[in-house]
């Protein structure tokens, strides 16, 4: 009789293998089992990136969902952390070259989700410090992207924009935000997105000024800043 | 307002629930969907909670597994609890984790007397680090497991002796479990200890599409089963003044709000001793 570990060592085992498991795990009864897991894992990573999914459909990501897990199985029961590497597992694929926005479109789909279940901002309006400091608001989410992704990742949230689909194969930027309750998203211009990234941890006002206006030296800052403040993407502490 | 029968909430009915005025309504919810940050779904729960006592049920964990429970899963159980105060909390008699790897499944183990000994223990980890009892579940089997000492229901009693736990009682697992081995799902509920029945599921299931009615799963996206409801009001009967609060568990193909009310007055109405006629 073996022992609880070794039995779930065994039953485990057998879960993510597909029929080469030992004959008392071939049975119809563990099929349920190993069916329900991998269902859980791929419907998981299914609502996670949706765009993903109605870019290959169903049974693509189906399949695509397997190997991932068979790669990177979940580490831990909150499913909404799983996946962070998914961007990253695509890019590595090679039937991806095919599809070259691929993986881009991925990473927009996991920044979407960390806006949204990113912390919420405390509610008390900070005392402003005496050398103000503009920083990310906690549900920022922004990335500079090689492919037009984020023009492919918009048309896909809205249906009526399918049909004309032809974007300038340009990089893109992308930003997050959860300012009003609900995640926005919008396509950034380069300069919008050096601005961003100065604010990646909090820095006081000529800080940020001096990095966007060294890598853009046209660039508007206090028509930047009102933007970024209006979106909702920055905070002044 | 005492709770009675009460519903899984799903975020798509969030206004209706909010509308509801049934006496006695609650509403549970997967303690994992809601371990993140913050944003619209915790939001949603706050507003839920302030109208509603809401019931806290974890999947994740793996009480039945040969590792303690994960630190920084039970802080984050623990800060649930701690924010919107569950008048429930459950988790289940089942492991879910092995090593680095986590299965989004309820799984089975031979109910050894080294079995009883882990989950004791990993039971009152639970309860000292959240500083309350918790619900263990019973779950659906599949499979006919070598080497059980006990049979389930003595096994969940003597959980209940040595850790203080309560039990949450799902008929419908009991439903399918005595289908699919082979027991008479009377004598399980019979051999239950008295007195210690926190709460209480009914759900649906479905037939294996090989094996028919000879392998039922616990599928949790059909109307509640006329034999389901008879085993109900045996359990509720045994139970006597007792009245486990009731949930019409539904977590896949959801209908309308109102159809899952009428499973939930269904139940109330059969926990208020009213007669309603039970078809198999």
């Amino acid at each position: 009789m073996p022992d609880l570990a070794s039995f779930q060592r065994d039953f485990a085992s057998a879960l993510m293998t597909d029929g080469q498991a030992a004959p008392s795990f071939r049975s119809q009864a563990f099929a349920v089992y190993r069916n329900t897991s991998a269902r859980g894992v791929v419907e998981a990573l299914r609502a996670s990136f949706p765009t993903v999914d109605m870019l290959v459909g169903e049974d693509m990501f189906t399949q695509v969902a397997l190997d991932f897990r068979r790669d990177q199985p979940p580490a831990g029961p909150v499913l909404s952390d799983y996946g962070a590497d998914f961007a990253g597992y695509l890019a590595r694929q090679p039937w991806t070259c095919e599809l070259p926005y691929l993986a881009d479109v991925a990473r927009l789909d996991w920044l979407w989700l960390e806006s949204f279940l990113a912390p919420d901002e405390p509610t008390m309006p900070r005392e402003l410090a005496s050398t103000p400091r503009i920083a990310l608001h906690a549900a920022t989410r922004f990335a500079w992207l090689p492919t037009p992704a984020m023009t492919i990742w918009q048309a896909h949230r809205d249906p009526w924009e399918m049909g004309q689909l032809d974007p300038d194969w340009i990089a893109e930027g992308a930003l997050f935000t959860r300012a009003g309750g609900c995640v926005s998203a919008e396509l950034i211009d380069a300069g919008f997105h050096s601005l961003l990234l100065a604010c990646t941890a909090p820095a006081p006002v000529p800080e940020v000024v001096a990095a966007v206006a060294a890598a853009f030296p046209q660039s508007h800052f206090p028509q930047l800043l009102n933007r970024g403040v209006a979106s909702g993407a920055l905070v002044i502490l | 307002m005492v709770p009675t029968a009460g519903l899984s909430f799903k975020p798509i009915h969030f206004e209706q629930a909010m509308a509801c005025p049934a006496a006695g309504l609650w509403f549970e919810v997967h303690a994992e969907n809601y371990m993140v940050d913050g944003g619209p779904r915790l939001a949603m729960l706050d507003a839920l909670r302030k109208r509603f006592p809401l019931s806290i049920h974890g999947v994740g964990l793996s009480l039945a597994g040969v590792d303690q429970p994960d630190r920084e899963h039970l802080g984050r159980l623990r800060q649930l609890t701690e924010r919107f105060e569950p008048f429930l909390l459950s988790e289940h008699l089942a492991w879910s984790r092995y090593g680095d790897v986590s299965f989004p499944d309820l799984l089975p183990f031979p109910r050894t007397n080294e079995a009883l000994e882990t989950i004791v223990r990993n039971i009152d980890i639970t309860q000292s680090a959240l500083n309350r009892q918790i619900l263990i579940e019973n779950p659906s089997l599949y499979m006919k497991l070598e080497g059980h000492e006990w049979p389930e229901s003595l096994f969940l009693g003597e959980l209940v002796k040595r850790t203080g736990c309560g039990l949450l009682i799902d008929v419908n697992n009991v439903f399918v479990s005595a289908n699919n081995l082979g027991f008479n799902p009377i004598s399980y509920l019979d051999a239950l200890p008295r007195g210690v029945i926190g709460e209480i599921h009914l759900a649906g299931h479905s037939e294996d599409p090989l094996m028919g009615r000879g392998l039922l799963i616990d599928s949790h996206d059909s109307p509640i089963s006329g034999e389901v409801w008879k085993l109900y009001d045996w359990l509720l009967a045994r139970c006597g003044a007792d009245r486990p609060p009731t949930l019409i568990e539904r977590d896949n193909d959801i209908p309308a709000f109102g159809v899952l009310m009428a499973e939930r007055d269904k139940a109330a109405a059969m926990m208020a001793g009213q007669r309603v006629v039970v078809h198999a």
